[in-house]
């Protein structure tokens, strides 16, 4: 029997929320996507909390906040605690996203989830993987295969295969089949024929994509239309992922045109951003890799796009029209939120997304038709306390330190009293007790906490602390002191260590005025209130989002045709017109799973292994069809000396076998080659060919359909008996081989 | 990786005569240093193994010995770095033979290797007639070099390749190939050790079957890299507190890289040098350097870690110099400059100018070829010949520090201890150096169980592997599992090194193919009466069934249950069929049948009185033809007693028994062919029992 295969959607299905599905094979559980909403609404994850202990693999698509928001919080919070696989761009970028959201959710919140520590510890333990790395998984997971291979739609995006006993197990959401300038098109149709297919339907629905190229024109009309008349451009944008694409086009446009206009890509985390993307060549598009290789000119060296960090530096920026990429692509955190409100009242001024806002989101209601004339907009501001409140703040930390430094030094004096005796610690100074080391601070009360230091200990019988000491004394014997010859071998390490300082522990990058922002530590209180913010500013949405449209998902499914195929991540109706359609047109098993509701997927399919002896193989004639050979064989089992299966050849005549004819016969290339032939044809009605004077070749049966459902092709080749018939019959079995 | 040591499992493989044999054949690089290119087949998949050049020779002399093979017959290239010994006959191999199969190297090393050759061919001061190629044939070349990144698998016609990290210089890779189950590790230059921006060579995941590794460094060892990078900063600051001029002679690319990091970190470290100028002279280098700075990636944490801060490749405290020109020659400095033999060009006018100052040093950072001046200088003489020709002394310091990045004797033992290859090939070594390893490693493998062959160029080396073909059975086939002795019959699809066994109507649902069936209808013009074709028809065929069609109400036959034949109108007459060959056949026959109808009533003479007689001639003819095929297909055919033929072929003799049919052979192979032989013939001559009429 096949591989076991259970999927049970997590967050995601019949609807736009974030991505998280749980897929099992063979009992090993892996945890595709881990995704949040920018809005962090726990709710969302409870399925997740209940499977997250069991989870043995995770794997992770593309470094935006629906495939990756919520690793952090379900390592912290939820018990996930398995490897997390995914490309060195989502790994780093990711990180980056995480920050970006973290830093903009604290401006405006008591943001509580989870804090940069715990991003920096969940993407710590990333395996990195590279395009068509075939990872094979050891304990648990033995046999089993990962390999991420290239999705589109975002820097490092991943569709990944996973294969146990050859049959693949293949994920491929927000992929993109077209080549973009930074990306290449995706890889999904080099695979035939998967056991399970789990993919979105996302864009099922969407279907007028306008070519790029006059996609691109409108873009860059509206945007030069703005600034030309004076005013403003917002473009709400994701940290680190379609915003790249946006960056290429305005900058390719702006040293094209000659634009003074200034772009300013404005992050948390910006600089880091474009600094690491400049490193990831390898993982973008032919063209910028080419580019790199003929002339060392990396795509990424923006020459007319300014990065910043802080908002204080945009507002000092000259005035006069500009055009600001800022984050979150929501409008619900961040610099563009901040930007929006104050920008929108102009008429002259532009906001125009490039992806569809999510769902309940500030972006998502502007991007309604007719655009809403008012917001309610709840703005919200970290402030430094000031005056009482500062002093209420300071009276109140005292508090909680005395509070704190009571209850430890009760815990101390109660340690103390029971490990009375053995606290011989003054022999050997430099052991420090770890256990008590936390408590030291209070343990011996405010009067003398002043002079202690960390990791010192003073013993307990002592009267008063007291600094240790050592007793140097050196050895002597009859030629003098006695030398350690150790002491005076060069050190090796010696060497690393200054580079050691700055190679910090901190593993991704942040700027510097970002950092302080994060050990800032002084005092601060959000302030929120409520805002009608008045749109007057235009309002325009072009598809940016570097997705494939239905109809190319349709051909794509279609050409992949998984023997079953699971559909996730869309709202209802697109989910059912592409089940429907699946259902009529690809493959008769078609799932689309509610939240936690588990399809099992196995597939039906009965397989053995058997060796091929050798003097079989020396009778059997290959022929050869596109990438493959085919041959019939007839053939009796056989042992071979290790209990294996084994093709021998039959000892008498084989009973004869029905003949098959292998082939694939496009009408229209038929044509082409009988013309060659010297034959006269052409089209008849009804899809017919008629070929020379009398003879018509057609299809029959149901057509329009590739493999999956439908069964072989059927020709009809008929006309009167003459010579042109078994002529064009000869040259008709010549596109066929028979077995 | 995981590549934990337990999964590191030798593989068994009874290594046996009748197996696919697998060539090995260096074409440059076998005992010898400089033109890497080995060629590789097995199981009809051809590899080449880097393109390199000899530096040591110009013109065609310097290629491998690209004659040996035909190079239309490669699949696949595979370039493990950009150096010239490794990657510089490319341009020649794809632009001026009739190659035409795929070529791979890293992003690192193609981007590197199109500035290193266009240098190359600058530089080279050869005849128009020698050069291999021109720059245009370079930028070609660009067009048809793909890329590959570490570790990603790539499959082409059944060959399936990755490659792990070799340390050595940036981008430098080992390539693992995978033909049908036999594994292929190829080194390339590899180095195990760790440096200042570069990886330690990766221990593979699997074992390979055959190793094809470096010998550069044979039996020696080098010095720990803390205690050479010691020594070397330790002489410049001692040379530059002196007042003293440091002259590095180095190659643009690859150590120099390596040996600028220690150079800024260390002046970092020592604010008191600030004021100490160090340049790097090599406009190669300093083009290079934007790739240095972008494939961070591909080195090691440490420079990562780095990076996470500043570029460690934006050097702080290290300046380039275009000419000497440009360069002020007062008080004490630190120059890297190229070449690095001291033949001439800039590092040559840096040393003229400064040998004969005790003050100065110069430091050989590395591996020096005989004949060039860096390699003179590291004995020591009392004088040299400056450019000019005169004679100077040579008072300035000189120190050999090797910074080579070869794996020495301890790695390469190590290295192949742990992969535990039954098979070693050694290559890229000098010939005495290549003996002295292949004798210590024979002491480290005792067992006997491993090969370890030094081939010279041109030389092939045999090996023969058993690779099991497996097949996987799928769908309706493989409903039940067949017991010994079952039959299976079906498709085998063979796509790459895959085999599948499938039944036809499923074919189409696990392969990419798909079956067709062709329906065929033909009109027959007849007038006369429908009756009298089914007469003749069921004289003729054993099976006919009639009918009628349901739409029309005329009358239809079915003929062995494939051809339908039908009366579609007063004068036409229609069969249907779907294609095979027989039914084909047997259409045909009808197609005949009813044209003969309308031609002529035909008649019927029924000779009863001959047949008697005819039974005796019949035989007597019958054994005629047999003797005479028989003779035709094996020569010496004799007729022996009781109707036995004697035939003799090669010396064996098989005794026929003409009326059993029965054979008698000590020969087994022979006898069977006799016996199938006369099976066809008897069946081909025996008349068709007429008992049907």
């Amino acid at each position: 029997m096949g591989t076991s295969v259970q999927v049970t959607p997590l967050c995601g299905v019949y609807n736009e929320n974030p991505l998280s599905y749980l897929v099992s094979i063979d009992g090993f559980n892996f945890l595709i996507d881990c995704g949040w909403n920018d809005l962090f609404d726990t709710s969302l994850l409870e399925p997740l909390s209940r499977v997250a202990s069991t989870i043995d693999a995770v794997l992770l698509s593309h470094p935006d906040t629906l495939h990756i928001g919520a690793l952090p919080y379900a390592m912290k919070q939820l018990g996930l605690s398995a490897p997390v696989y995914a490309t060195e761009p989502v790994h780093r970028l990711g990180l980056l996203t995480m920050y970006d959201q973290f830093l903009s959710r604290k401006q405006v919140s008591d943001f509580d989830l989870f804090t940069l520590d715990d991003i920096d510890s969940a993407f710590q333990n990333v395996i990195r993987l590279t395009y068509s790395q075939n990872y094979h998984l050891s304990g648990k997971g033995e046999g089993i295969v990962i390999a991420p291979h290239v999705a589109g739609h975002m820097l490092g995006g991943s569709i990944w295969r996973i294969t146990k006993d050859g049959e693949d197990v293949i994920y491929a959401v927000d992929y993109n089949h077209r080549k973009e300038r930074h990306l290449n098109g995706t890889v999904l149709q080099s695979f035939v024929r998967p056991a399970v297919l789990i993919t979105d339907a996302y864009h099922a629905l969407y279907t007028n994509q306008t070519a790029r190229q006059q996609r691109d024109k409108e873009f860059l009309d509206t945007i030069s239309k703005h600034l030309e008349v004076g005013g403003n451009v917002l473009l709400p944008v994701d940290t680190a992922g379609r915003v790249l694409e946006l960056l290429l086009i305005l900058e390719q446009h702006w040293s094209q045109r000659g634009f003074s206009f200034p772009i300013y890509f404005l992050t948390y985390v910006s600089s880091s951003t474009i600094d690491y993307v400049k490193s990831f060549l390898e993982w973008m598009s032919d063209s910028i890799s080419k580019s790199f290789e003929t002339s060392r000119d990396n795509a990424f060296l923006l020459r007319h796009v300014t990065l910043l960090i802080n908002k204080t530096d945009l507002d000092n920026a000259p005035p006069g029209p500009k055009v600001v990429l800022a984050s979150m692509a929501s409008l619900e955190a961040g610099f563009a939120r901040e930007i929006f409100v104050e920008w929108a009242n102009d008429p002259r001024n532009l906001v125009l997304f490039t992806e569809t806002g999510q769902f309940g989101t500030l972006a998502r209601m502007l991007q309604s038709a007719p655009p809403p004339k008012f917001v309610k907009v709840t703005m919200s501001k970290r402030v430094p306390l000031a005056g009482e409140e500062l002093i209420a703040y300071e009276e109140e930390q005292n508090r909680l330190k005395r509070e704190e430094a009571l209850r430890a030094s009760l815990v101390k004096e109660e340690e103390t009293k029971a490990s009375h005796g053995s606290d011989d610690n003054s022999s050997e100074p430099m052991i420090i007790d770890t256990k008590t080391t936390h408590d030291v601070v209070g343990s011996h009360g405010p009067a003398y906490k002043d002079i202690l230091i960390d990791g010192f200990v003073p013993p307990s019988s002592s009267v008063a602390p007291m600094f240790p000491y050592y007793d140097n004394t050196s050895e002597w014997d009859d030629f003098g002191e006695i030398i350690n010859p150790d002491d005076y071998v060069i050190k090796d390490e010696d060497m690393d260590r200054g580079a050691m300082h700055n190679g910090g522990d901190v593993d991704g990058r942040l700027d510097e005025a970002t950092a302080s922002l994060m050990l800032d530590t002084r005092p601060s209180k959000v302030m929120s209130n409520e805002l009608i913010v008045t749109v007057s500013c235009s309002l325009v949405k072009m598809d940016y989002e570097g997705r494939s449209d239905g109809r190319s998902i349709k051909s794509m499914i279609a050409h992949v045709s998984p023997l079953k195929l699971v559909l996730v991540h869309a709202i209802a109706e697109a989910t059912e017109h592409l089940k429907q359609h699946c259902l009529n047109n690809i493959c008769p098993h078609v799932y689309a799973p509610q939240i936690e509701e588990t399809v099992d997927v196995t597939s039906d399919l009965c397989a053995y292994k058997v060796q091929l002896s050798e003097k079989l193989m020396s009778n059997v004639i290959f022929k050869k069809l596109g990438d493959s050979e085919v041959a019939w064989v007839d053939s009796e089992v056989g042992k071979t000396e290790r209990d294996m299966r084994s093709l021998l050849p039959m000892p008498g005549a084989a009973s004869p076998h029905k003949p098959v004819l292998v082939g694939d016969l496009k009408i229209a290339d038929f044509k082409q080659f009988l013309s060659s032939k010297g034959v006269q044809v052409e089209f008849a009605g009804g899809g017919a060919l008629r070929c020379g004077e009398y003879v018509t070749l057609r299809k029959v049966g149901p057509t329009g359909q590739k493999g999956g459902a439908s069964g072989p092709q059927q020709i009809l080749i008929e006309g009167p008996l003459c010579e042109d018939y078994y002529k064009i019959r000869d040259y008709l079995y010549s596109q066929f081989y028979l077995l | 990786m995981a590549s934990s040591s337990a999964s590191l499992k030798r593989r068994e493989q009874p290594i046996s005569r009748d197996g696919d044999q697998l060539i090995v054949t260096p074409l440059g690089a076998g005992s010898e240093v400089g033109r890497s290119c080995v060629y590789m087949s097995f199981r009809g998949k051809n590899i080449l193994f880097d393109c390199g050049i000899h530096p040591a020779y110009s013109g065609m002399a310097a290629l491998p010995y690209f004659d040996e093979i035909d190079p239309s017959s490669i699949d696949v290239l595979l370039i493990t770095h950009f150096h010239i010994d490794h990657a510089a006959s490319l341009p020649y191999f794809l632009e001026k033979t009739t190659f035409n199969g795929r070529v791979f190297m890293t992003h690192a090393t193609k981007a590197i290797y199109k500035l290193l050759l266009t240098d190359y061919v600058k530089v080279s001061k050869v005849s128009v007639e020698d050069m291999l190629f021109d720059e245009q044939d370079i930028n070609k070349s660009m067009d048809k070099i793909e890329v590959i990144d570490f570790h990603q698998t790539v499959e082409v016609n059944g060959i399936k390749f990755w490659c792990y990290t070799a340390g050595h210089v940036l981008g430098a890779a080992m390539f693992m190939v995978d033909i049908a189950g036999v594994r292929i590790l190829y080194t390339g230059d590899y180095s195990r050790e760790e440096d200042r921006h570069l990886r330690a060579a990766e221990l593979p995941q699997f074992s390979p079957d055959i190793c094809i590794i470096e010998s550069t460094s044979g039996v020696q060892l080098h010095q720990s890299r803390h205690i050479r990078e010691k020594r070397f900063t330790d002489v410049i600051h001692s040379t530059v507190a002196q007042g003293g001029r440091v002259l590095i002679p180095a190659f643009a690319l690859g150590r120099a890289q390596e040996l600028l990091l220690i150079l800024d970190e260390y002046w970092a470290n020592h604010p008191d040098l600030h004021n100490i100028p160090i340049y790097y002279a090599s406009p190669l280098a300093k083009k290079c350097m934007a790739v240095y700075q972008t494939y961070i990636l591909s080195m090691n944490d440490r420079i990562r870690n780095q990076f996470a801060n500043s570029n460690p490749f934006v050097f702080k405290h290290i300046s380039p110099l275009n000419s000497i020109d440009d360069f002020n020659d007062v008080g004490p400095s630190v120059v890297m400059a190229t070449p690095g033999g001291l033949q001439s060009g800039l590092s040559r006018q840096l040393f003229d100018s400064w040998c004969s100052d005790k003050k100065n040093a110069c430091i050989i950072p590395g591996y020096m070829v005989e004949g060039t001046l860096a390699k003179t200088i590291i004995n020591e003489p009392k004088e040299v010949t400056l450019m000019n020709g005169l004679t100077a002394p040579l008072n300035m310091q000189v120190h050999y520090i090797s910074f080579s990045a070869h794996a020495d004797y301890a790695q390469t033992s190590t290295f192949l201890k742990e992969l535990m290859p039954p098979n070693i090939i050694l290559v890229h070594g000098e010939a005495n150096e290549m003996m002295r390893l292949k004798q210590k490693l024979f002491t480290e493998f005792p067992d006997g169980n491993t090969k370890i062959m030094t081939p010279k160029n041109c030389e092939s080396v045999e090996m023969y592997f058993n690779s099991e073909k497996l097949a996987k059975t799928i769908g309706r086939l493989a409903e039940k599992t067949p017991d010994v002795g079952d039959a299976v019959s079906g498709i085998l699809v063979k796509k790459g090194f895959t085999y599948q066994i499938m039944a036809p109507d499923e074919l189409h649902v696990f392969s990419q193919l798909s079956t067709a069936t062709v329906t065929q209808r033909i009109t027959i013009p007849f007038v006369g009466a429908f009756g009298v074709i089914k007469h003749r028809l069921e004289k003729i065929f054993e099976s006919v069934e009639s009918s009628t069609d349901e739409e029309s109400g005329l009358p239809a036959l079915k003929v062995h249950e494939r051809v339908t034949v039908k009366q579609e109108s007063e004068k036409h007459i229609s069969l249907q069929w779907s294609s095979d060959p027989i039914s084909d056949m047997v259409s045909d026959s009808i197609v005949a049948l009813i044209l003969n109808i309308s031609r002529e009533v035909p008649k019927i003479v029924v000779e009863e009185e001959d047949a008697v007689k005819s039974e005796e001639e019949n035989g007597k003819k019958v054994e005629k033809v047999i003797y005479a095929l028989l003779v035709s297909l094996f020569g010496d055919v004799k007729l022996g007693e009781n109707g036995i033929l004697v035939i003799r072929v090669d010396g064996n003799v098989a005794q026929l028994d003409k009326e059993s049919g029965e054979v008698e052979s000590e020969h087994s192979g022979l006898k069977e062919r006799v016996r199938v032989a006369f099976e066809r013939i008897q069946s081909a001559v025996k008349p068709i029992p007429l008992s049907a009429s």
